[in-house]
């Protein structure tokens, strides 16, 4: 029950996670042992409308989104594509109007279903958003910590510290600030604020990880950190990304989605989804051959 | 959305597309010029295939160079992707081909300016030479038309090839024991040979045709497991 997963954990499952965790071990002493991620999930969609008011911006997609696995999704500007990424976490719903069909099951379990939190389900399935967001006047500790202060308040400072070192860790920014962690996250560089924020995702030990265009604003070096980062990510999380980047999409991704509309006022919908070496050599569709090779779009 | 976008890029890849297959023109006239040479123990024209074979060299380096500069600049993926590398594939069988041109005429003059020992072997290298100018052509034909059908009916088209390849062999064997004779007998054995391999290159030709309308590359005929 989706709505029963708490935060509290048996030590079975801790060691469990603990040895497979990988790079998240390994720090202070006397720091209480919360491993990051439970387990990757399987997000699937079933036949997913989504409307903003009277418009409609998505229209019936159905696609699975495996554990373990990048998922890209492409497609050009309107195509609905981060729409969806939003309905994936109960976001889309928080604009005014805004309303879901259709069904999307986290394991099998209904994120919309009756009695389902969706502050819950935004915990379990995070999202990394276009620009980098630190809060500016929390400090780099405070930034990675605040969604605990959330959904643990009573963490003990000590949990707390092991919980944010192994976060940055898992970030790839630890050594970068490490020394500086009460200094503001708004000081670091774009890319390092970007990973502070992914930080930030992975604190709260979701199991689920959406980037809505993470690298937009990011120069090339920082863009391949972030991508190297994702690939270390995908053995703890299911990560879905959106990037108007097709570069990247065949770089850092898994599998591909390709969402188009058929003209401008129409909804997107999902083209064609498949293993990203298919789309970017010999995709099915002739839609999904023109936008990858740049001929529209 | 913008309609036919990258212009520029698509007219700079069908651009290197026709002149990688123009290559093959400059092989087929090369092979009809040694052929010529073949038939009247032409030591000059011969002469003249080696040295044109700078052209077919200059036509593979440029090419390759230009699709080596569109892969590092636009990221051609899909179809345009699968095109380029065929691409690299077809320059190299081109390169091939004109070398095996090369490869006969630096044998004729080894004989001197005798005229051809025995006519009938002469007449199986140039029915050899002429089944082989239709397998370039055919080649080119079904690469330009992404014609998959037209690509296999290479095989069938080079087993004409391989069995005057092996007529001429027979001849040569029984060409009797005149020094002289046996000596003209093995060069064009190898200019036999030579010419056999220029339809094998023309068979993968059509293999990367196939490749780049289905995506998956096959060998047309496996040499090293041949079916019965």
């Amino acid at each position: 029950m989706l709505g029963a997963a708490g935060t509290k954990r048996t030590a079975a499952e801790a060691g469990q996670v603990e040895t497979t965790g990988g790079a998240v071990t390994g720090t202070s002493s006397g720091v209480a042992e919360l491993p990051i991620g439970r387990g990757a999930k399987t997000i699937e969609a079933r036949n997913v409308s989504l409307y903003y008011g009277d418009f409609q911006a998505v229209e019936d997609v159905t696609m699975k989104i495996e554990p373990n696995k990048v998922t890209a999704l492409i497609g050009s500007s309107g195509c609905g594509k981060t729409t969806f990424l939003r309905a994936l976490n109960r976001m889309h719903e928080l604009t005014p109007g805004a309303t879901v069909e259709g069904e999307i099951r986290l394991d099998g379990e209904d994120v919309y279903g009756a009695g389902v939190d969706p502050v819950q389900v935004r915990r379990l399935v995070g999202m990394v958003f276009q620009s980098p967001n630190p809060f500016p006047t929390m400090s780099i500790y405070e930034n990675v910590a605040a969604g605990l202060n959330l959904n643990a308040g009573r963490m003990k400072k000590t949990e707390k510290d092991g919980v944010v070192e192994r976060s940055l860790r898992g970030a790839n920014l630890w050594e970068e600030v490490k020394d500086r962690l009460d200094k503001p996250g708004s000081g670091l560089s774009g890319g390092q604020q970007q990973r502070l924020c992914i930080a930030r995702a992975i604190a709260v030990e979701p199991e689920v990880l959406l980037m809505d265009e993470p690298c937009s604003a990011l120069d090339p070096v920082a863009t391949l950190a972030i991508e190297d980062l994702i690939r270390e990510l995908k053995d703890r999380y299911t990560i879905a990304i959106v990037t108007h980047n097709m570069q990247q999409a065949a770089r850092a991704s898994d599998l591909t989605a390709f969402f188009n509309l058929e003209k401008t006022g129409r909804p997107g919908r999902l083209v064609e989804i498949g293993p990203t070496e298919t789309i970017f050599t010999k995709p099915e569709q002739q839609a999904t051959e023109d936008y990858v090779s740049g001929r529209f779009g | 959305m913008a309609e036919s976008a990258r212009t520029e890029y698509q007219e700079e890849l069908n651009n290197l597309e026709a002149s990688g297959l123009g290559g093959l023109d400059l092989v087929s006239a090369a092979l009809s010029r040694t052929l010529e040479a073949v038939e009247h123990q032409d030591i000059e024209l011969a002469q003249i295939v080696v040295a044109d074979d700078d052209r077919i060299d200059g036509r593979y380096l440029e090419v390759h160079q230009s699709l080596i500069t569109l892969l590092a600049t636009q990221s051609p993926v899909a179809t345009d992707l699968r095109l380029i590398s065929a691409l690299l594939h077809v320059l190299k069988n081109v390169e091939r081909m004109g070398d095996q041109c090369v490869n006969i005429c630096k044998v004729i003059p080894i004989t001197g300016n005798e005229p051809p020992a025995d006519e009938e072997m002469v007449s199986l290298i140039l029915a050899m030479g002429a089944q082989t100018r239709t397998l370039i052509s055919q080649a080119k034909r079904a690469f330009a038309e992404r014609d998959v059908e037209m690509a296999r009916d290479l095989v069938r088209q080079d087993d004409v090839v391989d069995d005057l390849n092996r007529e001429c062999f027979r001849l040569a064997l029984a060409i009797g024991d005149d020094a002289d004779k046996r000596e003209w007998a093995m060069t064009m054995m190898l200019a036999a040979r030579a010419i056999e391999r220029i339809g094998d290159n023309a068979v993968d030709i059509g293999e990367q045709v196939a490749f780049v309308v289905t995506g998956l590359f096959r060998e047309f005929e496996d040499a090293s497991h041949p079916t019965a």
